[in-house]
Order: C-alpha cells, then sequence, then structure tokens
C-alpha cells in the first residue's frame, strides 16, 4: 500500500511537471448593461467573444502555484494587442508592482518613468504608447496560493 | 452729339440679377477614423515567468481571441454656405456629405426633408427626384449628376464618403431675408436603434452588426435665403480719335466705362464684372481701373486681370457688395483696329 502511495505521488509530480508548476488562465471580458430585479440599470461582466471599436475589454490573468514548492520571482508579462488601447490606471494586482514596456517588451520601467520619442521630441509616455503590462510579484508564491492581475484595454 | 466726349453715344443700361456664386468649402476626412476593421481576430496570451528551486521556468496562458463586429455609424455634413435664392427659382442645390465612420461596408438609405420648423418658409422638393450625387464630383449641381434611386442605395467602405445634393424649388411671392430650409437624413439599411443594438449576422461576412453612437443615422440641415437683389450695370463709352476729335476710326481710342450700383437692400455676393473685348479692337495694355486706381493685367492676388484664357476680357471682382457702397467703376481702354 504504501509503495502503491508513492507511486501515485510520483505520477501526480511528474504531470505538474510536465503541465509546469504553475497554472495560469487568462479571460477577456466586457461590461453589459442589464436591468436588475428592482428595474435600475446595473452593469456585469460577460464572456467578450465579439467587440466593436469603442468598447472596452478587461483582461484578467489568473494564476496558481501547483507546485510543493514557492515560486520566487513571478513576473506575468501581457502584450497589448495591436488594435487595443490600455487603458489608463486600469492594471491591477495585489501584491505586484505594475510596469509597462513602450518598445514592445524590450524594456520595462512604471508608467512615470517612461519617454517616448515623437517628431523628434522627447515626451511623457501615455497610456496609448504601451506595449506590453507587467506585474512582478512582491513576494514568493507560496505551494498552493494564487493571484490575479487584470487590465482594461479599448478597442480603437 | 450734346457731349463732346459721348460722341460715339452708346450708352446702354440693364438691370439683372446678378448671379451669386458661392464657394464650397475643401473638406477632409482624417483616415483610419473608423477603428479596428470588421473581422479583425484579437488574441491575447500571458507570459509568467518565475523561479522554482533556483531554476528559472516560463509559462504560457491559455490564449483569449476576440472578434470584432460590425459598427454601424454615418455623418451627414452640410458642405454649402446659406444658399441666396430668388423668388420662382426652381432647382437650387445644398451639397452634403454622407460619411461611414462604421468599419465595415454599409449602405445608407437617404431622405429629404423640406417642413422643418423654425425657417420662414418650406422649399419645395424638386420634381421628379430631389436626391442627387454628386456623380461628376464638381460641388456644383448640374445635369451629369444621377438621382438617388431608393433601393438602390450605394455601398460606402469604412471611412468613405459622398457627396449628396438635395434640389428644391423656391416658392413665389417670398420677401428679402426668409429663410427655408432643407434636411437630408442618411439611414443605414441594416437597421437603427440606441447604441449598442446588435443585429445578429448582419454585418460583413456574417458577423453580428452593432448600432454606433449615432443610432445607424444621421442628419444635417442646410438653408436658403431670400436675397433677390437687383443690381444695375451701366456701361458708357468715350472715343478719343487720334485727330484730337472723337470719330470711331481706326487708331481711335475708346475708353468704357461700367458702374455697377446695388439698388435694394441685401449683399450681392461675389459680383463680379467680366466684359469681353469687342470685335475689331484691341485691348490697351494696364488701362484697368476700379474707382480709379490701376488694376495690372496680370492674373495676380489683385481685383482684376486680362483675362485671354478665352474671348479676352476684362474682369475685375467687386466681392460683396450692398447699397451703402455706393456706385461701383470699372474702366478700361481699347483702340480700335
Amino acid at each position: 500500500m504504501k509503495i502503491l502511495m508513492s507511486v501515485i505521488l510520483i505520477a501526480l509530480a511528474t504531470t505538474a511537471a510536465a503541465q509546469g508548476h504553475l497554472d495560469v488562465r487568462t479571460t477577456v471580458q466586457k461590461q453589459e448593461v442589464f436591468v436588475n430585479e428592482e428595474g435600475k440599470s446595473e452593469t456585469r461582466l460577460v464572456p467578450a467573444e465579439v467587440v466593436v471599436p469603442g468598447e472596452n475589454v478587461i483582461y484578467t490573468i489568473t494564476f496558481r502555484n501547483v507546485s510543493a514548492e514557492p515560486a520566487d520571482n513571478v513576473v506575468i508579462t501581457n502584450p497589448i494587442a495591436e488594435n487595443l488601447m490600455y487603458v489608463d490606471g486600469s492594471a491591477f494586482g495585489p501584491g505586484m508592482e505594475i510596469l509597462f514596456s513602450v518598445d514592445g517588451g524590450k524594456t520595462f520601467a512604471t508608467a512615470g518613468e517612461l519617454n517616448v520619442v515623437e517628431d523628434g521630441e522627447v515626451r511623457k509616455a501615455q497610456a496609448g504608447d504601451f506595449t506590453h503590462v507587467r506585474w512582478v510579484m512582491q513576494n514568493d508564491l507560496a505551494a498552493g496560493a494564487q493571484g490575479t492581475a487584470r487590465f482594461a484595454a479599448i478597442l480603437e | 452729339m450734346d457731349t463732346a466726349n459721348t460722341a460715339f453715344a452708346s450708352a446702354f443700361a440693364w438691370t439683372r440679377r446678378l448671379f451669386l456664386l458661392f464657394l464650397c468649402c475643401a473638406y477632409s476626412i482624417p483616415a483610419g477614423a473608423v477603428g479596428t476593421a470588421v473581422g479583425t481576430v484579437i488574441e491575447n496570451t500571458a507570459v509568467v515567468n518565475y523561479d522554482l528551486a533556483g531554476a528559472p521556468l516560463t509559462i504560457q496562458s491559455n490564449t483569449t481571441t476576440l472578434s470584432v463586429a460590425e459598427r454601424i455609424n454615418v455623418t451627414v455634413t452640410l458642405q454649402s454656405p446659406q444658399v441666396p435664392v430668388a423668388p420662382g427659382d426652381s432647382a437650387r442645390a445644398l451639397l452634403f456629405t454622407v460619411t461611414n465612420t462604421g468599419n465595415g461596408t454599409e449602405a445608407f438609405a437617404l431622405a429629404i426633408d423640406s417642413l422643418i420648423a423654425g425657417d420662414d418658409f418650406d422649399p419645395t422638393p424638386a420634381a421628379p427626384a430631389a436626391i442627387y450625387f454628386d456623380t461628376d464630383g464638381s460641388g456644383d449641381f448640374n445635369a451629369g449628376d444621377q438621382p438617388y434611386t431608393p433601393g438602390a442605395e450605394p455601398d460606402l467602405l469604412a471611412d468613405q464618403s459622398i457627396s449628396v445634393f438635395l434640389v428644391n424649388d423656391i416658392p413665389v411671392g417670398l420677401a428679402n431675408g426668409l429663410t427655408g430650409r432643407s434636411e437630408l437624413t442618411a439611414t443605414s439599411t441594416t437597421g437603427v436603434g440606441t447604441p449598442g443594438t446588435v443585429f445578429a449576422s448582419a454585418g460583413d461576412g456574417g458577423v453580428n452588426a452593432v448600432i454606433g453612437s449615432t443610432g445607424g443615422e444621421a442628419q444635417d440641415t442646410g438653408e436658403y435665403l431670400v436675397s433677390d437683389v437687383q443690381v444695375s450695370a451701366v456701361k458708357s463709352q468715350i472715343i478719343d480719335d487720334p485727330f484730337g476729335g472723337n470719330e470711331p476710326i481706326p487708331g481711335a481710342t475708346l475708353t468704357y466705362s461700367i458702374v455697377v450700383t446695388v439698388e435694394t437692400a441685401g449683399t450681392a455676393t461675389a459680383s463680379t464684372v467680366v466684359d469681353a473685348i469687342p470685335p475689331f479692337t484691341s485691348y490697351v495694355p494696364n488701362s484697368i481701373t476700379l474707382n480709379g486706381a490701376a488694376i495690372s493685367d496680370s492674373i495676380d492676388a489683385d481685383q482684376g486681370e486680362f483675362d485671354t484664357s478665352g474671348t479676352p476680357s476684362v474682369v475685375v471682382r467687386l466681392g460683396d457688395l450692398t447699397q451703402a457702397q455706393g456706385p461701383q467703376t470699372v474702366e478700361f481702354q481699347v483702340v480700335i483696329d
């Protein structure tokens, strides 16, 4: 019996290694206005499959440490697609520092530190300049723990 | 002849309605204003880097997919300034631009309404057609322009515009200064509704079509102004022959004088004197004056020129004239061949 348990544990560990030690999922949602039971308009998030220009979408990345050891230096990076524009101030992630890139993901810094060159003049980067969002976890992600990162973008 | 300098007395006068000209505004629509093209697929994958037991590792998330539906939007923009008309005029046109500001291909039904509240008179939509396309792209309504046929709306690509005329007749018996309005409405043939209304599978390639901020339709209103300004132009000439007399013989100089006067209230806009050089005479270079001030022969920034592009003519632009400005005198000289 003991031997059998060990075999099963080894098999589980092997499966986890094959899939990675973190389980990472992304969803994309949009706001929908609906009328509640009291007849008032409310908004709720629904899965976004089809969008039109001008509509906001919200990307949520959830990640869980499915290994038996803590994960260090967890960094989540999400590109902002060509036809999407980051919604200023929307990036969110508990216990994480939020950085941005304006050069296609080569370098990252906080929003206030980024500059871009336009028509030969240096100016502060704006939301529309961002090509990637990055979340840097400040602490380890303990075994079994999970975290969430989120940002919104508008379809151009 | 009673006056020495009017021996060749052919002074004549006429009163007519001065042609009132107007300029069409140039316009352009910034490219790419309409947004992401219908059918575009937007994928997203997050990447997570981490260390486990000192070893750097990378994992990707699943990939989400968004597809871009058709957003229906349209604008209608009046291009004509207020159009001066006279009572009884027929087929007076207002120029509009209809622009597909959605992100897919769309057709728009067109409608005219000349019974607009808040004006002084109702123009009468021309029969049998009152809506035309500016087929020749001239900006002016003319014989080559094709009428709009309901049900045969042209497809407009995203960001594409089309020029449309509303054509009205002006009722008789209207006083100067009265205004009449006419409105063009463009309505998506897919449908209208509050922004966000979805027409399932009605977009390009069978995607959903969604009503945008304009509700699927748009309109703009143009205005006619009754401006039946009476302008008189009186032309006279003085002959000086080479022998000190006033005979119209070869070598004699003719000094023409055209006096233009606004006789009624109102503004004669963009008034222009165009006078052809008579046969068997030659224009005397640099002889054009307006109210005594010289005007050069060349086509330049001043108010006139000697135009030889067609029938040789003296052209002097008087601009917007009112009664208050008094008579405007244009003079030039020719020599009898």
